[in-house]
């Protein structure tokens, strides 16, 4: 598997902790598998509550409306890329 | 015949604004009663011939535009509670006699579709009347979420529509007269949002934004579109990621939110982020809304005046039956519901097995028996864990009993295929055997105590 980044990490622990994910390990999400649809299952509700506690952690906002978030979401690599860009 | 025009606005109303430009020919802006009347014109000389059309639209403005075209052509809306391909495959199925119209989004193979955004808008409305509609004309079913595809139908007929809609403009509009430029974060499938973000600005001096907004950001953004006094139409799921989201907001002159349980410390503190009244709507599919209360301030909701509320005691399950004018037939209440005086109530929770999560309404019965026609699957059960947090969104969780090649991600794929996602149970654990009883009944106390153990111990 792919080895998460330290930044990676954080954000797993993050997710898990915001949606409840109580059966995941954080370390056990593959940085470059999808969140939503197949991967994790995710629906807009968690987007939702992912974007919250994003908000909160890293004083970061996600706006739908532009293609550059929905790619962020795809996966925990890019999820956490867009954060350091945003910071 | 009797009849109730197809929309009721003077022709330069605004009655939608526009976020962006649209390749099809829909500038980005306001968009008036007459421009919008042109637009559903073209698009009706454009559709098949066809008893019914499953509208999956996801832009609020092509839905609505597509929902009176299908009217103007005495077809019938059908409105799923999602666009999953078997949604799609168990209508055509029911109806047969359909096609799909949509926005952009993946369709089911075997039907016919319509991408409206590759239809001309080009056409103007000439006449000076707009045109009539007879008011026993069935011009949409709106379907409870039903769980597992088991929708349950609401036949709309358009003399429904119409008298639901002018009940609501005396509850939700503050009257004035002043155009209102409503955002709503509801899909406009879904009753609550038809009721609010489509039927409304049919009739009454309402300007509704075409876009969806997801996350706080964009509700702040599409907040700033408006010019005059604003309403958010929303969910308790929404206003709290608003309140939770640190961000300043455009003056607000009213928020309606429905669909789930607002709790009152939400409420408080969105009337202080928005300096405004957040008014909590009762309703639901069959009857559509009926019920308010300002929940900041009142527990108690106050039945709207044409709302008749009847109760049944029956083997001590105490039923409420609902009629009004509008209904064809008096519609017996999921909620159990305590009258407290003439017009006002108590909601005391869901009769029987009804669930409702982010305003989807299932039956854990039904989700029981698609978890447990799982090919592989020894024992299994779907239950509705205790909250510990009154806000959080509660998920349904599982346990289940597998041989050990099959992994709980197998019973999850195969649920996310059927199921609606916000009844995808999370999380599934897999367990060696469940605490049944003697006579293979589970109790919820021994339920809840297993699954406290289990996440303790990960």
């Amino acid at each position: 598997m792919v080895q998460q980044t330290s930044a990676e990490l954080e954000l797993a622990e993050l997710l898990v902790e915001a949606l409840n994910l109580d059966g995941v390990e954080p370390e056990s999400i593959a940085p470059d598998a999808l969140l939503f649809g197949e991967g994790l299952g995710l629906d807009s509700i968690d987007a939702l509550e992912i974007a919250l506690a994003i908000s909160q952690k890293y004083g970061v906002q996600m706006k739908a409306e532009d293609e550059v978030t929905k790619d962020a979401f795809s996966t925990l690599r890019s999820l956490s890329a867009f954060i350091e860009r945003s910071r | 015949m009797n009849t109730a025009p197809l929309i009721s606005r003077a022709a330069n109303a605004p009655l939608a604004f526009l976020e962006k430009h649209h390749d099809c020919g829909l500038d980005g802006g306001i968009v008036s009663a007459q421009t919008f009347m042109g637009h559903v014109l073209a698009v009706a000389n454009a559709l098949p011939s066809c008893g019914y059309v499953i509208n999956i639209c996801t832009n609020r403005y092509l839905f609505t535009v597509s929902f009176c075209a299908v009217i103007l052509r005495s077809q019938v809306n059908l409105l799923p509670p999602n666009k999953k391909i078997l949604m799609q495959q168990f209508l055509l199925e029911r109806y047969g006699d359909c096609y799909v119209i949509h926005d952009g989004c993946e369709v089911y193979s075997g039907v016919t579709d319509i991408d409206i955004r590759k239809q001309s808008f080009t056409q103007l409305w000439m006449k000076d009347a707009w045109p009539e509609i007879a008011l026993n004309q069935l011009s949409a079913i709106s379907f409870t979420s039903g769980s597992t595809g088991e929708s349950r139908p609401n036949y709309k007929t358009w003399g429904c529509l119409v008298a639901g809609a002018a009940i609501n403009a005396r509850y939700m509009l503050a009257g004035g007269g002043e155009t209102l430029y409503q955002v709503a974060t509801v899909p406009p499938q879904h009753m609550w949002g038809l009721e609010t973000s489509v039927l409304l600005p049919l009739f009454y001096p309402v300007c509704v934004a075409d876009t969806k907004p997801l996350f706080p950001y964009d509700i702040q953004q599409q907040l700033l579109h408006g010019h005059g006094p604003r309403m958010l139409v929303t969910t308790p799921i929404h206003l709290r990621a608003l309140v939770l989201s640190g961000l300043t907001f455009a003056r607000v002159d009213l928020i309606l939110c429905a669909t789930s349980p607002l709790d009152n410390a939400l409420a408080v503190a969105a009337e202080q982020l928005f300096s405004t009244e957040v008014r909590e709507v009762y309703g639901c599919s069959e009857v559509g809304s009926m019920a308010f209360r300002r929940t900041a301030k009142e527990s108690y909701w106050q039945r709207y005046d044409d709302i008749i509320f009847s109760q049944l005691k029956e083997n001590d399950i105490s039923f409420t039956f609902v009629n009004a004018d509008h209904l064809p037939e008096p519609v017996c209440l999921q909620d159990s519901i305590v009258m407290q005086t003439d017009i006002l109530f108590s909601l005391q929770g869901r009769v029987g097995d009804n669930i409702n999560i982010a305003g989807k309404r299932g039956s854990l019965a039904d989700i029981n028996n698609l978890l447990l026609r799982f090919p592989d699957i020894i024992d299994g059960v779907v239950f509705m864990p205790e909250s510990s947090e009154s806000d959080a969104v509660v998920r349904l969780s599982a346990l289940v009993v597998l041989p050990p090649a099959i992994s709980v991600d197998n019973v999850l794929r195969y649920l996310q295929q059927q199921l609606d996602d916000a009844f995808v149970p999370r999380p599934i654990i897999k367990v060696n055997r469940l605490p049944r009883e003697e006579n293979g009944k589970l109790s919820r106390q021994q339920l809840q105590s297993i699954y406290r153990q289990i996440i303790a111990e990960q």
